[in-house]
């Protein structure tokens, strides 16, 4: 069997560059969705804009419902853990995804994941660490509809 | 984040995880239609239980040890064989883990009240009139469970009775819901399939 390898910045010099330049300027790593919410219900990760990157992240979720988070920075986040103020109200557990990720240098890692689950309505912050560096999620945990 | 594509088993059908690395079907016999057509696709029935299998399709490794977690054990619990238990209406992620917590994929199930039952034939053909049945005659029948025009799915504990005993039995056949009739003598029976509100009633006519 070959392992599944997918290229991040593609062969572009320009597409190379950014991520080169976003480590000389000391980029914290990016975190983005991977799953999409299930119908009518909530699973949202938006970036809150910073001057050079997004400063913080925040995070809709409905409870009852999870969703799959990447860290990568340039290739994927080294030693990523992530932890939940309040694990009553969200709950993160490390994800194992079989898919290795090619970063700008070229080399190759598995993914570095997280899922996001949500528990009970109320708000709370997710911290991500990794090598790389890290990140805050602010998440807000609403109410399934009433049957 | 696209995984590999899925290799679903020989029922044809199951739910694919958010991360399609995992897919969860019923522990249905390849002929079994019967069974089959219990694929987590639909809401589980609100009280209904629902064996799942697992099957993994990750790269370079046969299916690790795994477990479930509901996300919201109010709408739907997992209990000690690893069944899903419908409890109320709603949405519950079902987390799918390796043995050190790690999640390998997760799927979204519904649960849904019953609001009609309905009975089949063991194939899946619906009964819509009376049966005829001669004496010694057997005939397996099933139940259906409906939220409005959306067939739901799961084991249920359905309630069958017959009015006459004498004309009709109603004999287990292995499974939770359905029942084997045999026409044990002429006359006329109506037999009654219940879920809690949800209601349906057959004729039966045995001849000689």
């Amino acid at each position: 069997m070959t392992a599944r390898i997918r290229s991040r910045a593609g062969s572009s010099f320009g597409a190379a560059l950014v991520p080169v330049l976003g480590v000389l300027a000391g980029c914290l790593p990016t975190l983005a969705a991977q799953t999409a919410a299930p119908p009518g219900r909530s699973a949202r990760l938006d970036p809150v804009d910073g001057f050079w990157q997004p400063s913080s992240y925040r995070l809709e979720l409905s409870a009852g419902i999870a969703i799959a988070v990447t860290c990568e920075h340039g290739s994927p986040c080294e030693h990523m853990k992530a932890t939940s103020d309040n694990p009553a109200i969200v709950e993160v557990r490390p994800a194992s995804l079989g898919v290795l990720e090619r970063g700008w240098s070229g080399d190759a890692q598995t993914s570095a994941a997280m899922v996001v689950v949500g528990k009970s309505a109320g708000a709370t912050t997710i911290r991500v660490h990794a090598k790389e560096g890290d990140r805050v999620i602010a998440v807000t945990v609403i109410p399934p509809p009433a049957h | 984040m696209r995984l590999l594509p899925l290799v679903l088993v020989a029922a044809g059908c199951g739910t694919t995880g958010a991360l399609q690395q995992v897919s969860l079907m019923g522990q249905c016999a390849e002929s079994d239609a019967a069974c089959s057509r219990r694929h987590p696709v639909a809401p589980l029935a609100v009280g209904a239980t629902f064996h799942p299998e697992l099957e993994t399709s990750v790269t370079g490794t046969t299916t690790p040890t795994l477990r479930l977690e509901s996300a919201d054990p109010s709408v739907l619990a997992v209990d000690a064989s690893g069944a899903l238990v419908a409890k109320a209406p709603g949405a519950s992620a079902v987390l799918i883990s390796a043995d050190d917590g790690s999640v390998v994929d997760f799927v979204h199930v519904w649960v849904a009240p019953v609001t009609a039952v309905t009975v089949a034939r063991r194939d899946g053909d619906r009964i819509v009139g009376s049966i005829g049945l001669a004496v010694g005659e057997d005939l397996v029948l099933a139940p259906a469970l409906w939220n409005g025009s959306q067939r739901l799915v799961g084991d249920a504990s359905v309630r069958w009775s017959a009015s006459s005993d004498a004309t009709i039995s109603l004999l287990h056949d292995g499974s939770a819901d359905r029942r084997r009739l045999r026409a044990r003598a002429p006359g006329k029976a109506t037999i009654t399939v219940a879920l809690g509100d949800a209601k349906t009633s057959i004729d039966i006519e045995v001849v000689p």
